[in-house]
């Protein structure tokens, strides 16, 4: 363009051209290029932007959500990547993943909980490489979420964080009674509801649904553990009416009892769903119940009465010790992603310690330590109640326990069968070993097929 | 003159021509522009319905997890299905949930449908009020129900036991196998009879007053006026209500997945929450369709008659 303009100078210079005829060649000229930058920026504006479908877990702590999505905001600003994010709930998440991975039109990066991985096995890429740069440079896994990540020693999914039960107990009560913690469900649990127990009052002294839930069923995943027994044996092969057939059906037996003999819990409870628990603590006619850190986190949120009155501790045990399957909420990424390197990037730049550090804090309680470097944060120190969260952490074990975690026992988790086995004694009258029995065939037949 | 060899009609021509003269001697005249009027709704059918319902019974027919091609297994599916304990007892809780259901609610549609006919006063407006149900979303009435019946908080127990004193205490609505199934079927009543109701009030609309004054004039009191005039009435209107009632309640998944998913211990488990069970629980979709699939035969009669029934009442 310069060399025109000079050529126009040269020329009126020369009187080749009227001053008149310049102006106007020089305005046409200037007009043009600003015409055309201006479209060139158009059309560069309308280059498609790189573009990352993630979808995100919409848990029950929404200031948590909020920062998870401003972070990755944060980070498609950053990158210049068009993110485009969608939430999906506990009641929803495994029909949206389903959908998608059957019409072939998964995301780049889904955040899972612990079964995800394994569910998802068959559309899911190789995320050993970002799982190992985080997990070395953070201290490493805890052990239970390395194991409930990995199969055949490659990483299914990058843990973020862990989601635990805890004990809730109503502290106001317990001192009034002059009752401890119970440290073991039989005969501690037993002893301390049946005396804060008051029907006339609709007060109960404990509440655990055994009705099909996710409460429900890691409740009879912890008691069959704690009496010695549990679904699967160290192999991975079916255990539940074989191997550990006395074990479990003591287990059994307890659990039922808490409804049917020693009379601790609301008569409902086995109607309940997830929320049911969590409705009837804050409604005050609870005095125990296990649940996960988002019942503190809406009482603290909503400085409900009973938070100041409520007390976090240790899951109770039982004969064999005291175990718990805590969640592990990780990243994955799907094999038919294009831009996996941008979503172990999105990975990195979410588990960065500051960003996570606020994710954390923002969560009160249910983003616990998956990485043994984040256990020491002092954030952990800063309630008293967070105490019992880290420390069922730490002693977590994983879904198969004490074989590895495998699709089938998924898909055990998914069918909800510990908790028919409960239901089928409690409901409908059959006996604890008939039950195990009746249980047992539908695993083994599990384990068949996903053998075949 | 001979005729050249080359503008001689060759045999193939003729053969095309002759089958083009039986096409139409048997399917009309116009009957290429008839196929291009059929071939869009041909096309749409074929695509929308039979695409689909084939390759649904395609899979059932293998062992199918998600993100895993299919494996064909013939009719191992449906030979474990017809042994297992857990499928037989959904398809007895489906017939029980199903037939619960609709008989109560031919029966309240009846009542409901001769109480708008009659003369009471603001008739619209209780018309309005008892389609509510209807017109409600099936989820935010099943998740008021959850509400209505929980044991400790429920406003059905509080009423009961707080404010009429009817019960010592309250009743676990939800968590007992007889009154879980039959407060599911509660919900569903509630909600269906409605339709019921309207139908039966147009078809009952529809009787001529002619055929009540002759009844009342040959000495038929109310309750012969309804079973020798009315009933007959609306008779073809109650066998398609109930025949289209029928399927969808058999095929009702929201009520039971909300209320109670299927328990306590399989207490209220039909036939469609354990196909969703088994699809997204389990992740095998081939035997989940299987499972959805299973009682098609006894559908598929349901639909042939009620098919045949509403042909033979348009030919009438």
């Amino acid at each position: 363009m310069d060399r025109q303009f000079r050529a126009l100078v040269d020329q009126v210079a020369a009187g080749v051209i009227a001053r008149r005829e310049f102006l106007r060649k020089t305005a046409i000229l200037t007009g043009g290029t600003a015409a055309g930058l201006h479209a060139l920026g158009r059309l560069a504006q309308a280059q498609p932007k790189t573009k990352l479908r993630v979808w995100l877990f919409k848990s029950f702590v929404t200031a948590g959500n909020e920062v998870l999505a401003k972070h990755i905001e944060a980070w498609g600003r950053e990158r210049k990547v068009d993110v485009e994010t969608d939430w999906a709930t506990f009641g929803d998440r495994e029909q949206k993943f389903v959908a998608a991975i059957e019409a072939g039109n998964p995301p780049d990066l889904a955040e899972m909980n612990i079964y995800g991985p394994m569910r998802y096995k068959a559309a899911l890429r190789d995320v050993s490489r970002v799982a190992t740069q985080l997990g070395s440079a953070k201290g490493g896994f805890l052990p239970f979420a390395e194991r409930a990540m990995k199969a055949e020693g490659k990483f299914l999914g990058v843990p973020r964080y862990s989601m635990t039960t805890v004990f809730f107990i109503r502290k106001d009560i317990m001192e009034a009674k002059g009752l401890k913690p119970p440290k073991v469900y039989d005969p501690d649990v037993v002893t301390f509801a049946q005396k804060t127990t008051d029907p006339a009052k609709d007060l109960w002294g404990f509440g655990q649904t055994l009705n099909r839930s996710d409460d429900g069923d890691g409740f009879m995943s912890n008691i069959l553990w704690d009496y010695g027994g549990g679904v699967w044996d160290k192999d991975g092969k079916p255990a539940l009416g074989t191997a550990f057939l006395k074990q479990n059906m003591a287990a059994l037996q307890f659990a039922v009892d808490t409804i049917k003999k020693h009379k601790i819990q609301p008569p409902g409870v086995m109607g309940w769903t997830d929320v049911s628990n969590n409705e009837a603590y804050m409604a005050g006619k609870l005095v125990t119940t296990n649940n996960g850190a988002s019942l503190y986190y809406a009482m603290v949120q909503k400085k409900h009465e009973l938070a100041p009155k409520t007390l976090c501790v240790l899951t109770p045990g039982g004969p064999a010790g005291s175990f718990v399957g805590s969640s592990c909420y990780s990243w994955a990424i799907f094999q038919k992603s294009k831009q996996a390197d941008l979503a172990e990037d999105l990975i990195r730049w979410v588990e960065d310690e500051s960003r996570f550090a606020e994710y954390m804090k923002a969560s009160v309680g249910q983003a616990g330590p998956v990485y043994k470097a984040r256990v020491d944060n002092p954030y952990w120190k800063s309630d008293p109640n967070f105490d019992a969260m880290v420390q069922n952490i730490l002693r977590s074990v994983n879904l198969g326990y004490p074989g590895p975690m495998t699709p089938a026992a998924a898909e055990v988790q998914g069918q909800k069968i510990l908790t028919d086995m409960a239901g089928r004694v409690v409901v409908g009258g059959l006996s604890a070993e008939r039950a195990l029995k009746e249980a047992h065939g539908r695993i083994e037949e599990i384990y068949k097929m996903r053998r075949a | 003159m001979a005729t050249p060899a080359a503008r001689l009609p060759g045999r193939a021509a003729l053969d095309r021509r002759e089958a083009t003269v039986g096409l139409r001697l048997v399917l009309g005249p116009d009957y290429r522009l008839g196929f291009l009027f059929v071939a869009p709704i041909v096309l749409l059918v074929l695509a929308l319905v039979a695409y689909p319902f084939g390759y649904a019974m395609y899979l059932s027919l293998t062992r199918k997890y998600v993100g895993v091609p299919p494996v064909w297994v013939g009719f191992d599916n449906y030979v474990k299905l017809t042994w297992d304990g857990f499928f037989q007892r959904a398809v007895a809780n489906s017939f029980i949930f199903t037939f619960g259901s609709v008989s109560v609610k031919l029966l309240l549609g009846v009542a409901m449908a001769l109480v708008l006919t009659s003369r009471i006063r603001f008739r619209s407006f209780f018309t309005g009020v008892l389609l509510i149900p209807w017109v409600a979303p099936t989820v935010v009435s099943a998740l008021n129900f959850l509400w209505i019946y929980d044991y400790s908080l429920g406003v059905l127990n509080y009423l009961l036991v707080r404010v009429f004193r009817v019960l010592p205490q309250g009743v676990g609505w939800l968590s007992e196998a007889n009154t879980a199934m039959a407060s599911v079927i509660a919900v569903n009543i509630w909600r269906g009879f409605p339709f019921f109701g309207i139908s039966f009030l147009a078809g009952m609309k529809a009787i001529p007053a002619e055929l009540y004054e002759a009844a009342a004039v040959d000495g038929a009191g109310p309750l012969q006026r309804f079973w020798r005039v009315t009933l007959p009435g609306i008779k073809n209107i109650v066998i398609i209500v109930v025949l289209l009632s029928t399927i969808w309640t058999f095929n009702d998944f929201q009520i039971v997945y909300i209320l109670t998913k299927g328990g306590p211990g399989g207490a209220t488990q039909v036939i469609p929450v354990l196909t969703y069970e088994i699809a997204f629980g389990a992740q095998r979709l081939g035997e989940a369709i299987a499972v959805a699939l299973y009682l098609l035969p006894a559908l598929a009669v349901v639909i042939i008659v009620l098919a045949r029934y509403m042909r033979r009442g348009q030919a009438r």
